[in-house]
């Protein structure tokens, strides 16, 4: 090779570097590849070079090829948004000005195969995503590219359709990149394998949205067509040679440690072999028939020690009042609340003040959490698996084995959506399946049966809020105050490394930054400006059972779709709807006159005009809490989430002398500012909308003194198809906003308040817990 | 070893009886359209049909399926094609009409559940050309050992790729 006659420009902050010009014939496609440029790696961790792309690199993100296809990579893992199919896609394609179909791949949550980490949350980063940067970037090298090759100025060049022209002339960027080796060093800042992963820095030039062509447009998931043709290869399809089944035999109570691992009955499962390894006991066997069969026999066989430690879900509330420790961790006060709110609510004219209570629910994906690991003698570990999280579980699965992040790949397949973390900060059994390869010396796929996902992942938390509003003789609010009560949500621990007695993160703890943190933080953006005086406080704890169980687990809580913030909107939607009913007003007019923030009351008039909401105070004349006959009730929620405004409106009807509510129609508006993909986003609201409904008539975890007795879909209901209502999404477009909004949360937390006012309008009685199954409706009619 | 017909080719099969079919398409026959979800007959997630109705596959006993005639996702193409007799070129080029409605709809989210929701509406079409809303909402809640059941709440998207296979179906498969 031939020593590069390099030379090297600035663009806008990047460094692109022309080396000499590859031999003929040489690369297949060259993009661009890193040179020097050290300056601009600042503060970045990537956690090691072997086994990671550079994210420094455009060309870890986006390779444009010689046959004018584009590949591009991220490290966001899609769980059912089709984000990464088809917003992503359109957000390069429209910053490059290339065309969406010459986005023939995209490669997404692969350890080694994608720069930057994070999770499956947040795709659009609250308006400018890391790959819209980076292709940012890219456009701006490929300009500078043209213009030398050209020689045409750049001022001079124009781009349509991934072909540059300017001075009668014209080159794809297939011919641009062909036959160079070209670097280009852009800027990221932040830590590879944390939560939050890698961010592209930098201010490159952004294409100014009025001229998008590809931005708005309902393009297809890509992912689609092979999933429903059966061609996808999910996670649940990975077999390595040489690969065992394993079943795991977990303990008996949430507290529980092993006395003794049953024997395997070697007549009946001769190829099998139980693993122990601290609590963990583990069952492999050449076929998963016989796993199965031999994990319930060595089952019935093993000892626990027995456990009683946690309140029971009947006491649970009763339990987070009085017995919880609430003093340990520090109270948080929201960002918004101001003025003295003490004597604005004595003055006050009329006052409300409740407690909202919501229970602990599940993720639960529809297929239990599943992982195939291959520990290799040299030390490299293999993991396949569908993962919320890849480079933040390499991190966790390195600090296990005690070894470095360079030493894991993760490689992420399709799979269940998990609409969070549903277990730990992975999806599940990777952990059980490293130290059960480990342990064997081949690969090892571990799959979790129904029951033990329902009782051995981790849950969205319960929650409680304290709400007191204060009215003035206008029936204007004066004063808010709400106090969150919440235990931890953040438990990122592998629960196969707390069973093993390996190296993890340390439980839930008041002195812990976000991740394994017990500080409940105020997390619903407050959108009433109008309130004189506000404040907002989150009380955090430990979680229920933690400090008792000897395995330091308890009921195991983390992330569950528009975390924490549907924890605060229900009680301040609800208590809102209940204040407006005292004022004598109706309920969207009230919330219309507490707010001067402009998409808030855009929102709020698009919901109401496409709902067919009758305007008048709840509740209704002709509420009624007994007989037999369904009383109907409409009720309003909002939300600020993820640089997306949201309104709903529920109708429904409830039948008194039964407590059984019918869900008739459910009305979404959803102010995003741009809207990337109308057709994406309108399916995303539709389903997040169902997974509300179901949330708000039928999730609640059960347990008991020992553990969760949840176990199947007959104990955890969820939304079936015959009950579910019309549903109407009205997508508000609004390019001036410049920045994209993201869809996949909010809509599932807008029903529970939204239905809650809704029974309050048709009978006149508040229901301020979760959820509002017949008979505690029933019950509360009666009062 | 027992036999049985899994779209449309005879398969010999060198598994335990007593083992859940699902374990049996999946494992020893390398099909990735049945998921297992739950094992016990409540989500729908590993439906087939087995001599044209849906059954749960995760708590049929291979022995069950001895000599009958299993269709999964797989299968559904070549399933279509020879109810309407289509040519082997046609054949080779052509969706079932759910499968393409459900792409047109852009019906999955995740897609995990969607095996089960397209096994079920081949079976609900092959009986109602043209079902109501009505019917689909009862085939997919109460016709069979479950509700079928999306925990991403694909429902209306569901029932809308039902309504644009049945005019998929009608127009001959185009």
């Amino acid at each position: 090779m031939a020593t590069p006659n390099e030379t090297s420009i600035n663009v806008f902050g990047a460094a692109l570097t022309r080396r000499n010009f590859v031999k003929a014939g040489g690369a297949l496609f060259v993009g661009f590849g890193m040179v020097g440029a050290d300056s601009l790696k600042n503060a970045a961790q990537a956690a090691t070079t072997k086994n990671s792309l550079d994210a420094t690199l455009p060309e870890s993100w986006i390779e444009i090829h010689p046959d004018n296809t584009i590949l591009i990579r991220t490290g966001k893992s899609d769980f059912g948004q089709s984000t990464t199919f088809t917003a992503y896609r359109q957000i390069v394609a429209e910053e490059l000005n290339a065309p969406f179909e010459a986005i023939t791949t995209v490669v997404m949550g692969d350890t080694d195969r994608t720069p930057d980490g994070s999770g499956a949350f947040d795709f659009l980063g609250s308006g400018t995503p890391n790959i819209r940067k980076a292709a940012a970037y890219t456009y701006q090298a490929l300009l500078d590219l043209a213009s030398q090759q050209l020689g045409v100025p750049r001022a001079e060049l124009s781009v349509k359709d991934g072909v540059v022209s300017g001075g009668g002339k014209s080159m794809s960027y297939g011919d641009l990149v062909k036959g160079q080796q070209l670097k280009l060093t852009i800027p990221v800042k932040g830590d590879l394998t944390s939560i939050m992963g890698l961010a592209v820095d930098g201010n490159p030039p952004m294409k100014p949205v009025s001229q998008y062509t590809v931005v708005g447009k309902s393009y297809r998931n890509s992912v689609t067509a092979s999933k429903v043709a059966a061609k996808e290869t999910w996670a649940t399809d990975v077999r390595l040679p040489d690969m065992l089944h394993a079943r795991m035999v977990h303990p008996k109570s949430l507290g529980s440690t092993l006395v003794s691992a049953g024997a395997l009955d070697k007549t009946k499962f001769p190829n099998a072999q139980v693993v122990v390894k601290g609590n963990l006991v583990g069952v492999v066997a050449p076929t998963e028939w016989e796993a199965i069969r031999a994990a319930q026999q060595v089952a019935a066989a093993t000892k626990w020690k027995d456990w009683k430690g946690l309140p029971g879900h009947t006491r649970l509330f009763d339990y987070l009042k009085r017995d919880a420790d609430w003093k340990t961790t520090r109270v948080t006060k929201s960002d918004k609340s101001k003025g003295d709110v003490a004597p604005a609510m004595a003055a006050a004219a009329k006052k409300l003040s409740a407690t909202y209570q919501l229970p602990y629910m599940k993720h639960s994906p529809m297929g239990p959490t599943m992982a195939v690991a291959d520990v290799r003698k040299d030390g490299t570990v293999y993991v396949y698996t569908h993962n919320q999280n890849p480079q933040a579980l390499r991190g966790e699965l390195a600090q296990m084995l005690s070894t470095t992040p360079d030493n894991i790949v993760v490689r992420t397949f399709a799979g269940p959506g998990h609409y969070g973390r549903s277990n730990g900060g992975n999806a599940g059994a990777e952990d059980e399946a490293v130290i059960l390869s480990k342990a064997v010396g081949r690969p090892v796929r571990v799959q979790w049966m129904r029951p033990e996902d329902f009782k051995w992942s981790t849950q969205s938390p319960a929650a409680m809020s304290d709400v007191e509003i204060g009215l003035d003789a206008n029936g204007k609010m004066v004063a808010y105050q709400v106090d969150h009560y919440m235990p931890a949500m953040q438990d990122d621990r592998p629960i196969g490394a707390v069973l093993a007695g390996l190296p993890t993160m340390p439980a839930p703890n008041e002195k812990a930054v976000f991740i394994g943190s017990t500080v409940n933080d105020p997390q619903d953006p407050w959108i009433y400006d109008g309130v004189v005086t506000l404040l907002e406080q989150g009380h955090g704890t430990f979680q229920v059972g933690q400090k008792a169980s000897p395995l330091t687990v308890g009921l195991r809580d983390h992330s569950m779709r528009t975390p924490g913030q549907f924890q605060q909107n229900f009680p301040r939607e609800l208590a809102v709807s209940e204040a407006a009913a005292l004022a004598g007003v109706d309920a969207i007019q009230f919330r219309l006159d507490h707010t001067k923030e402009e998409r808030v009351i855009g929102v709020l008039k698009a919901v109401r005009e496409a709902s067919g909401w009758e305007t008048r105070p709840s509740p209704r004349s002709k509420a009624a809490a007994s007989g037999t006959t369904p009383v109907r009730g409409q009720g309003v929620s909002v939300m600020f989430r993820s640089a997306t405004y949201w309104a709903c409106v529920s109708q429904i009807s409830v039948t008194p002398s039964t407590g059984a509510i019918v869900v008739e129609k459910m009305t979404i508006a959803v102010d995003p500012g741009i809207v990337v993909n109308p057709m994406q986003l309108k399916r995303q609201v539709e389903g997040g909308t169902m997974m509300g409904i179901s949330h708000a008539l039928l999730e609640e975890l059960q347990f008991d003194e020992s553990g969760i007795t949840t176990r199947d879909w007959r104990t955890y209901p969820i939304l079936k198809m015959a009950d579910i209502p019309e549903v109407k999404v009205v997508l508000l477009n609004r390019p001036d906003v410049g920045t994209y909004g993201g869809g996949s949360e909010a809509a599932n937390a807008l029903a529970a308040p939204a239905i809650a006012a809704a029974l309050f309008d048709a009978t006149g009685k508040i229901a301020r817990r979760l959820p509002l199954k017949p008979a505690y409706v029933q019950a509360l009619l009666k009062v | 070893m027992v036999t049985m017909v899994v779209n449309g080719d005879r398969r010999e099969i060198q598994a335990p009886t007593d083992t859940p079919l699902l374990y049996v398409l999946r494992n020893d026959l390398q099909l990735s359209g049945p998921q297992f979800g739950c094992g016990l007959s409540q989500c729908g997630a590993c439906s087939v049909l087995l001599d044209g109705k849906e059954i749960r596959s995760c708590t049929t006993p291979l022995s069950a399926a001895v000599g009958k005639e299993v269709t999964t996702l797989e299968g559904l193409p070549a399933r279509w094609a020879k109810q309407k007799s289509l040519s082997q070129g046609d054949a080779e080029q052509t969706l079932h009409p759910v499968q393409q409605a459900w792409i047109e709809e852009q019906t999955p989210l995740c897609g995990f559940c969607q095996n089960g929701m397209m096994i079920k509406a081949t079976e609900l079409l092959e009986r109602v050309a043209t079902p109501t809303v009505a019917e689909i909402k009862e085939a997919f809640t109460t016709s069979g050992p479950s509700a079928h059941l999306c925990r991403c709440g694909s429902y209306t998207a569901i029932i809308e790729a039902v309504q644009r296979a049945a005019e998929i179906a009608a127009k001959g498969g185009k």
